[in-house]
C-alpha cells in the first residue's frame, strides 16, 4: 500500500510538472487556434530555451531566471523570423503541408542542437537545484515551485493580454473569423506573426524554467510536442483556459500513475485517452460542440 | 517508361559494380521507397494522413520474427502473415475511427496516439521481450530468409519495390484508385456521386497497413534486430513521410524519387570512407535535408515529380 | 401510382434554428419540379436531408417506394438520386474525364464501360473538349456543366439541382433551361432549386413555394404567380412572365 504522503508528494510534482506542460501547451494551441497551424517542432523550441538557458548559465554563470530577461525577447524574436521566413508561406496550404514543415523544422532544429552540443544529455546544477521547503509531510522542491510560479503567472500574463488588450481582441478576431477580421482593419497576418511569435516565447519561458531541475539533449522536443498534443486536445484546441485544466491534469496523471505502472505504460494510457477525446469529445474539455 | 526500363536495368546489374557502401545505401533507399509506397496508398491516393504507420510496421517486423523464434515459421512466410496482421488490425482500427468521423488534424492525431499506445504495449510485453528486444543470429539459411552476402537482399528489396510500383500503378488505372481519389479530392461529392467513402477509407488503410508490414519483416530480416524503440518509434514512419511529400504524393514515382534522395543519399553519406568530420557531415546533411524538405513543400507542393511540369 | 419521391413530413433543427418544419411535397416519374423561396427558405437544406447528407429530426423521406431517411447519401446516390451543390465541388486535381467517370462508376463496374458513359455525358454537356483539363483548371460555368455532368453519369432516376442557373448571363439562362428539358425528355426526373424565376417557371410542371422552413404554397407556375401568400413572401411586386 502506497502511503498518502507518498500520493501527496507526486500529487503535488505532477501540479508543479503540470503547470510547465499547460503553459507549453497553451502556447502551442494559441498558435493553432488563431492561424490553424499545428506546429510539430513546438517541442524543440522549448529544447533550444533550455539549451540557450544551460549555455547562460555555464558560460556567465546567468541564473535561468535571469537569463530570461535575454531568452524571452531572443526567442519571441526567432518565432517572428520563422513566422516570416516559413510559417506564413504555407498559412493557406492544407494540413499536410502543415505537418510535413514543421516537421522539417522539428529536424533542422533537432540536429543544430546535435551539431553543438552532442547527442549527451546535460544538466545544470544552481544554488537552488536541490533544495526544498519542508511543508508537512511532504518536501517541496523549491526549483519546480519556482517553475510552476512562473509558468502560472506567464498563463495569467497572456490571458490578460488576450482579454484586456486591443492586441488581444485583435487576436481572438483574427482566430474567429480572419477574413471578417480583415474587413474591419486588422492586420491578419502581423496577428499571425504575434501570435506564432507569442507562442514561442511560452515555450522558451517554459523551456528556461525547467533547466535547474532537468536534462536536456537535442531529442527531448518529442516528448515535450506529445505532451502538448495531449494536453492541447484535451483541453480543446484554440482554448488557453483548457491547456490549463489539460495541463494540469496530465502533470497530475503522469505523476500519480507513475506510483503504480511503469512510464511506458503510463504513456501508453494517456495517449488512448486522447484517442479516446478525438473520437467521442473532439472539441475537448472547455471547447464548444460545433455541428 | 524508357527512363523506368533503363533505371531497372542499371539497378539489375549493379551489386556487380557496387562496393558494400553503396549496396548498402542502395538497400535502404530500395526499402524506404517501398515503405514509401506502403504509405502512399493511404495518405497520397486515398488522401488519409496518418501519422502511425509505425504500428504496421512494427506488426510486421514483430509478426515474422517472434513466428521465426517461437514456431519456426520461415520469415518467407512469416512477412505474409505479419501483413495479414496488420491489415486486420488497420482495418478494425479504420471501421472504429471513421464511423467517429475524424478528419484533417484530428485523424492524424488519432494514428499517432495508437502508434504510442502500441509502443507503450510492446515495452511491456513479455511474450515480445519488451524493450529488450529480438536478436537475430546472422546465418546462412535462404529458406529462412538469411542470407550472409549483401547482394540477396538487394535483390529482395529490388523485387519487393518494382512489385510495389506495378501495384500503385494497377492501383491508380483501377475503380478501386479511382474511388481513393474522390474520397481524397472531395469526400462530400464523392458520396454524393455513389461512392461509398466509410468503406473506401478503411480498405485504403487497411491494404496500407499489410504493405507496410511487408517493410517492418524485411527490416528485421536484414538488420537481425527489432525492439519497440527501433521499429516502433516515429523513425519509420518519418521515413515514409519524407520520401512520399518530398517526391510527390499520390503518384507511384514520387515516392521512390524522395526516398532515393533522402534515405538513400543519406545512408551513402553516412558511410563516407574519411574518418574525421562524418558525424558533422552526417548532422549538416539532415539539417540540408530538412531545409530541402521545407523547400519542396512551399515551392513545389506536389513534390520533386512535378518538377519540370508547365502548370503552377 | 407511386410517387418516385415521398418527402413527409420532414423536420430539421440546427442550434436554435428551425430550419424545416414539417416539409411534405412529392415527385412523380417524368415530373419537373421547382423549389423556389427566398434565401435561407432552407432550400439547400431539404436537398441535404432528401440526399442523407444528414437525417430530418422528424418525418420520412421514400424513394422509389423504399424508405431512405437518413440513410448514407452513396446508398441514395446507388438508388437513383443525384445531386449537384449549390457551390459547385469539383475534384481539383482530377481530368475532368476522372471526375465524371467516377459518377458513371456508380452503375458501371468495369473501366472500360463507364470511360465510355463519361465520354457520352461530356458530349451531351459539351465538355469533350475540356476532358483532360484538372478540375480546378475550369471556369465557373464549367464547373456548373461538371457538377451535371458528374451527377448525370450516376444514372440516376431523379437529378436534383441546386441553383444551376445562378450567375449566368440570358443566353446561358436559355442553353441551361434547353439542357434540363433535354435531360427530363430522356427520362429523368428533376427537382430543381431555383432563384433565376424565369428559369424555373418555364422548366417546372409544379413548383413547392418554401419560407421559414415550411411549405407555403404548391401549385403549378401560372397558379402560384398570382398567389398573394407567395408574392407577398417572395415575389415582393407581381411578377409577369414575358
Amino acid at each position: 500500500m502506497i502511503g498518502l504522503d507518498v500520493i501527496l508528494q507526486a500529487g503535488l510534482s505532477g501540479l508543479f510538472m503540470g503547470s510547465v506542460y499547460a503553459l507549453i501547451a497553451i502556447g502551442f494551441t494559441l498558435v493553432f487556434g488563431v492561424t490553424n497551424i499545428v506546429n510539430f517542432a513546438h517541442g524543440n523550441f522549448v529544447m533550444a530555451a533550455m539549451f540557450v538557458t544551460y549555455l547562460l548559465f555555464k558560460t556567465a554563470h546567468v541564473d535561468p531566471y535571469l537569463g530570461l530577461v535575454v531568452v524571452l525577447p531572443l526567442f519571441f524574436g526567432f518565432g517572428a523570423l520563422v513566422y516570416a521566413l516559413v510559417i506564413r508561406r504555407i498559412v493557406d496550404a492544407p494540413h499536410s503541408a502543415h505537418m510535413m514543415v514543421t516537421l522539417g523544422l522539428l529536424i533542422f532544429l533537432e540536429n543544430l542542437a546535435n551539431l553543438f552540443f552532442g547527442g549527451d544529455l546535460r544538466g545544470i546544477t544552481t544554488s537552488y537545484t536541490t533544495s526544498s521547503l519542508v511543508v508537512g509531510a511532504v518536501s517541496v522542491p523549491i526549483a519546480r515551485l519556482g517553475a510552476a510560479a512562473v509558468s502560472l503567472a506567464a498563463v495569467v500574463a497572456l490571458a490578460l493580454v488576450l482579454h484586456r488588450t486591443s492586441l488581444g481582441k485583435a487576436i481572438r478576431a483574427a482566430a474567429n473569423n480572419p477574413e471578417g477580421a480583415a474587413l474591419v482593419g486588422i492586420d491578419v497576418g502581423r496577428v499571425y506573426r504575434i501570435a506564432f511569435s507569442l507562442g514561442t516565447a511560452a515555450a522558451a519561458l517554459a523551456g528556461a524554467v525547467v533547466m535547474p531541475f532537468s536534462l536536456v539533449s537535442p531529442f527531448v522536443g518529442g516528448e515535450f510536442i506529445l505532451k502538448a498534443f495531449v494536453i492541447a486536445v484535451l483541453g480543446g484546441l484554440g482554448s488557453v483556459a483548457g491547456a490549463l485544466i489539460g495541463g494540469l491534469l496530465i502533470g497530475l496523471v503522469e505523476a500519480l500513475s507513475s506510483l503504480y505502472i511503469s512510464a511506458s505504460l503510463g504513456n501508453a494510457i494517456v495517449f488512448a485517452i486522447l484517442i479516446a477525446v478525438l473520437l467521442y469529445r473532439p472539441w475537448g474539455i472547455l471547447g464548444q460542440a460545433r455541428v | 517508361m524508357t527512363l523506368a526500363v533503363a533505371g531497372l536495368a542499371i539497378a539489375l546489374v549493379l551489386p556487380v559494380a557496387a562496393g558494400p557502401h553503396l549496396l548498402t545505401a542502395t538497400i535502404v533507399a530500395l526499402h524506404a521507397a517501398f515503405m514509401a509506397l506502403a504509405w502512399n496508398v493511404a495518405a497520397g491516393y486515398a488522401g488519409q494522413f496518418s501519422l502511425g504507420h509505425s504500428l504496421f510496421y512494427g506488426i510486421g517486423a514483430y509478426a515474422s520474427t517472434v513466428l521465426y523464434v517461437r514456431l519456426g515459421l520461415t520469415p518467407w512466410a512469416g512477412m505474409f502473415v505479419g501483413a495479414l496482421l496488420a491489415g486486420v488490425v488497420g482495418t478494425l482500427l479504420a471501421l472504429g475511427v471513421y464511423r467517429y468521423k475524424v478528419h484533417g488534424i484530428f485523424f492524424a492525431l488519432v494514428t499517432l496516439g495508437a502508434a504510442e499506445v502500441a509502443k507503450g504495449i510492446a515495452d511491456n510485453w513479455a511474450f515480445i521481450k519488451g524493450p529488450v528486444g529480438i536478436l537475430l543470429t546472422m546465418q546462412h539459411a535462404p529458406r529462412d530468409f538469411f542470407f550472409l552476402r549483401r547482394e540477396p537482399y538487394y535483390y529482395v528489396a529490388l523485387v519487393m519495390l518494382v512489385v510495389m510500383i506495378l501495384v500503385s500503378l494497377a492501383l491508380e488505372r483501377s475503380r478501386f484508385g479511382q474511388f481513393f481519389l474522390a474520397v481524397r479530392e472531395d469526400e462530400q461529392a464523392a458520396e454524393a456521386s455513389g461512392v461509398d467513402t466509410y468503406r473506401y477509407k478503411t480498405v485504403a488503410i487497411g491494404l496500407s497497413a499489410a504493405l507496410t508490414a511487408f517493410a517492418g519483416s524485411f527490416y528485421a530480416q536484414f538488420y537481425l534486430y527489432i525492439s519497440p524503440d527501433t521499429v516502433l518509434v516515429f523513425e519509420p514512419q518519418l521515413t515514409m513521410m519524407l520520401g512520399t511529400m518530398v517526391g510527390g504524393a499520390g503518384t507511384a514515382f514520387g515516392p521512390v524519387i524522395g526516398s532515393i534522395l533522402f534515405s538513400g543519399l543519406g545512408e551513402a553519406l553516412r558511410n563516407l570512407p574519411f574518418l574525421e568530420g562524418t558525424r558533422q557531415v552526417v548532422i549538416g546533411s539532415k539539417m540540408v535535408y530538412a531545409v530541402l524538405l521545407i523547400v519542396v513543400l512551399i515551392y513545389l507542393p506536389g513534390g520533386l515529380v512535378t518538377l519540370g511540369q508547365k502548370r503552377a | 401510382m407511386a410517387a418516385l419521391l415521398d418527402v413527409q413530413s420532414v423536420a430539421k433543427a440546427f442550434g436554435g434554428l428551425q430550419a424545416l418544419s414539417s416539409v411534405s411535397f412529392t415527385v412523380g416519374a417524368g415530373e419537373i419540379v421547382g423549389i423556389i423561396g427566398p434565401n435561407g427558405a432552407g432550400k439547400t437544406t431539404l436537398f441535404n436531408v432528401v440526399t442523407g447528407v444528414y437525417p430530418p429530426d422528424r418525418g420520412r423521406v421514400v424513394f422509389h417506394g423504399e424508405d431512405v431517411t437518413g440513410a448514407a447519401p452513396h446508398r441514395v446516390c446507388k438508388l437513383g438520386a443525384a445531386r449537384t451543390f449549390q457551390v459547385s465541388k469539383p475534384f481539383a486535381a482530377l481530368t475532368v474525364l476522372q471526375t465524371v467517370r467516377i459518377g458513371a462508376l456508380n452503375r458501371i463496374p468495369d473501366m472500360a464501360g463507364a470511360t465510355r458513359k463519361a465520354l457520352e455525358v461530356l458530349e451531351l454537356m459539351g465538355l469533350a473538349a475540356k476532358r483532360d483539363e484538372p478540375g480546378r483548371a475550369l471556369t465557373v460555368m464549367e464547373r456548373k456543366r461538371l457538377e451535371m455532368a458528374r451527377a448525370l453519369a450516376t444514372q440516376p432516376s431523379l437529378l436534383l439541382l441546386d441553383e444551376v442557373a445562378a450567375g449566368l448571363r440570358p443566353n446561358e439562362i436559355q442553353d441551361m433551361i434547353a439542357l434540363v428539358r433535354g435531360i427530363a425528355a430522356g427520362g429523368v426526373s428533376v427537382l430543381i432549386i431555383e432563384h433565376v424565376l424565369e428559369a424555373v417557371l418555364r422548366l417546372s410542371g409544379r413548383i413547392v413555394v418554401l419560407n421559414h422552413g415550411e411549405v407555403i404554397a404548391q401549385g403549378r407556375p401560372d397558379e402560384l404567380v398570382n398567389d398573394p401568400r407567395v408574392i407577398d413572401a417572395y415575389l415582393g411586386e407581381a411578377y409577369s412572365l414575358a
